[in-house]
């Protein structure tokens, strides 16, 4: 299957000299058709920068997007097929809700009048109200609908979540799984709330500091890391050896969080007195994304939260 | 392939209809682009009819003849101008970002901005036309009142002429505000404020050869020359320069949140 994006070498640079930032920093990957993507990351990881070298609405320093097989710079073809409400989306200061879904259908081809209107009741969302005046959920709740009722080809949710409660948040979730197994779509969705779409992400792209740290499947992403859980010293001399993602100890506890351990090593494990726990996606993004190269040092406070939790 | 087949074989919609919808989203809301313009302006216009009663009320004729040479030179309808330039910064600054989140190109944009105002410098132009029309039939509203016909627009007996002054600035305002726009959608605040300094600048220098070559005779009686249909095609000139230096700018902006 050929995929709906394909990224090489890519790089966005921000400023020059000693002043340059790295928003985007050799990335490398391609996401296939009608997939949902989860693209996770902190914030001011670059998550947004990237969705917008993706939809054409910033140049690349370096390095070649394709998407639909071409350049999505000032291409209508592709284009055509994307629908990309930013969370800081800015909108006309005269335009009300119903100006604002009223211009929509006028660019997606496949928009759906009905999901539309059943969307806005169900997010119940002042239609006469200005968009200027929409609370911060509202507006989160006006990109999703637009997002949605587009049936966009290609569809990205930027931290489409922000400001809406959990019942809203739970309704997103519920009607985008829904409507995509109906209409299959390539759907990015980026967020930092990761374990709340865990379950509808298909695969994963983690993303820090510009750079592109995880490109999983999200099955296998869960699989492929354990916490080990005992003792300090045998936590130690279990872990000698293996790549260790995070450790975290209070007194003579300790908690490691292991990739890649196979049968054998789970086996080994247990033998040596130790407790296996599966690492959420969150827990992992979370220890990958606060490394700063070399493995985490152990804080008490960490534990106590895990626990807390 | 799924069974259920998500990527439509999409028709990619004809150039003119890309652009089209750019004016349909830029006019989505008519109460500002034609509502108020029409609404202020006949607000504008009543007053400027009370006050010339309340001058009338109180000269006797030769004073009122006098009078009627200063009111020539009311700028009460010029504002209309001004807003156009307002709506189309307005535009550009904040529509830019919905078109390209819609999927549109800057080039569509571009051409659909181009096309709007240009529609509406076309709606304008003839609803003022029409008041100067209407202004010379009353003999300036019953009051030897000069709203539209002011000494800055007025063409005599030449209705084509008339819209055509009319029409010409209001594309050089609508224009010229999408430039500055653009300027700003571009490099913010820093980039407008760059701008208005070589404006600034450009300007100083202008008057500075007019001075120092004592130019500023020939330059009066220049503009002279050109008369009111003269100076308002040049501005027209100005206008049509703009269209391609705004698109260049946007060409590379970015909508930023």
């Amino acid at each position: 299957m050929t995929p709906v994006i394909r990224v090489a070498g890519l790089d966005k640079n921000y400023g020059t000299g000693a002043n340059v930032v790295h928003a985007v920093a050799d990335a490398s990957f391609s996401l296939a058709e009608n997939r949902i993507y989860g693209l996770l990351g902190r914030n001011g990881a670059g998550k947004t920068t990237l969705m917008q070298l993706l939809t054409g609405q910033e140049f690349a320093t370096r390095g070649t997007i394709e998407v639909f097989g071409e350049n999505p710079v000032e291409n209508a073809r592709v284009l055509e097929k994307v629908c990309f409400i930013k969370e800081s989306q800015r909108y006309p200061d005269d335009f009300r809700v119903k100006h604002v879904l009223a211009s929509a259908p006028w660019f997606f081809a496949n928009w759906d009048h009905d999901f539309a209107d059943e969307l806005i009741e169900r997010f119940r969302l002042p239609v006469t109200r200005r968009v200027k005046k929409l609370s911060r959920g509202q507006l989160s709740a006006l990109g999703v609908i637009v997002g949605l009722a587009s049936r966009a080809p290609l569809t990205f949710f930027d931290e489409p979540y922000l400001g809406l409660d959990a019942v809203a948040r739970q309704l997103f979730y519920d009607v985008l799984l829904a409507d995509f197994a109906e209409h299959p779509r390539t759907v990015v969705l980026s967020t930092h709330l990761i374990d709340e779409v865990s379950n509808l992400l298909e695969h994963v792209i983690v993303i820090d500091e510009g750079r592109i740290l995880i490109d999983a499947d999200a099955d296998e992403l869960r699989g492929s890391a354990v916490d080990v859980v005992g003792a300090r010293t045998a936590v130690e001399s279990f872990t000698a050896g293996r790549e260790v993602l995070h450790r975290s100890a209070l007194g003579g506890l300790a908690t490691a969080t292991v990739a890649g351990l196979d049968d054998t090593g789970r086996a080994a494990a247990r033998e040596a007195g130790l407790e296996l726990a599966p690492v959420s996606l969150q827990q992992l993004v979370v220890r990958t994304t606060t490394l700063d190269g070399s493995p985490a040092e152990s804080t008490n406070a960490d534990l106590t939260n895990g626990e807390s939790a | 392939m799924s069974a259920v087949t998500s990527t439509p074989t999409a028709t990619i919609p004809g150039g003119f209809s890309r652009v089209w919808r750019v004016v349909r989203l830029l006019t989505a809301n008519p109460t500002t682009v034609i509502t108020w313009p029409l609404a202020i302006l006949g607000i504008i216009f009543v007053m400027n009819w009370a006050i010339w009663w309340l001058i009338y009320i109180n000269l006797d004729s030769p004073q009122a003849d006098d009078a009627t040479d200063g009111i020539q030179f009311s700028g009460a309808s010029t504002f209309i101008f001004v807003y156009m330039l307002v709506v189309a910064v307005q535009s550009i600054n904040l529509s830019f970002p919905l078109a390209l989140g819609f999927g549109a190109t800057r080039r569509s944009f571009s051409l659909g901005s181009m096309l709007t105002f240009g529609m509406l410098s076309v709606f304008f132009a003839s609803i003022m036309t029409l008041g100067a029309w209407v202004e010379g039939l009353t003999n300036g509203w019953g009051l030897r009142g000069s709203f539209f016909r002011t000494i800055y627009f007025a063409v005599d007996d030449n209705w084509a002429g008339q819209w055509w002054v009319f029409f010409c600035w209001f594309a050089f305002f609508s224009f010229v505000g999408m430039i500055f726009a653009a300027v700003f959608v571009r490099w913010k605040g820093f980039g407008l404020t760059t701008a208005f300094i070589l404006l600034g600048v450009a300007l100083l220098a202008g008057v500075a050869v007019l001075t120092f070559t004592d130019s500023w005779l020939a330059f009066w009686e220049g503009l002279g020359e050109l008369g009111v249909l003269g100076i308002s095609s040049s501005a027209f000139v100005i206008a049509l320069l703009s269209v391609p230096l705004s698109h260049l700018l946007l060409r590379r902006a970015t909508p930023r949140g």
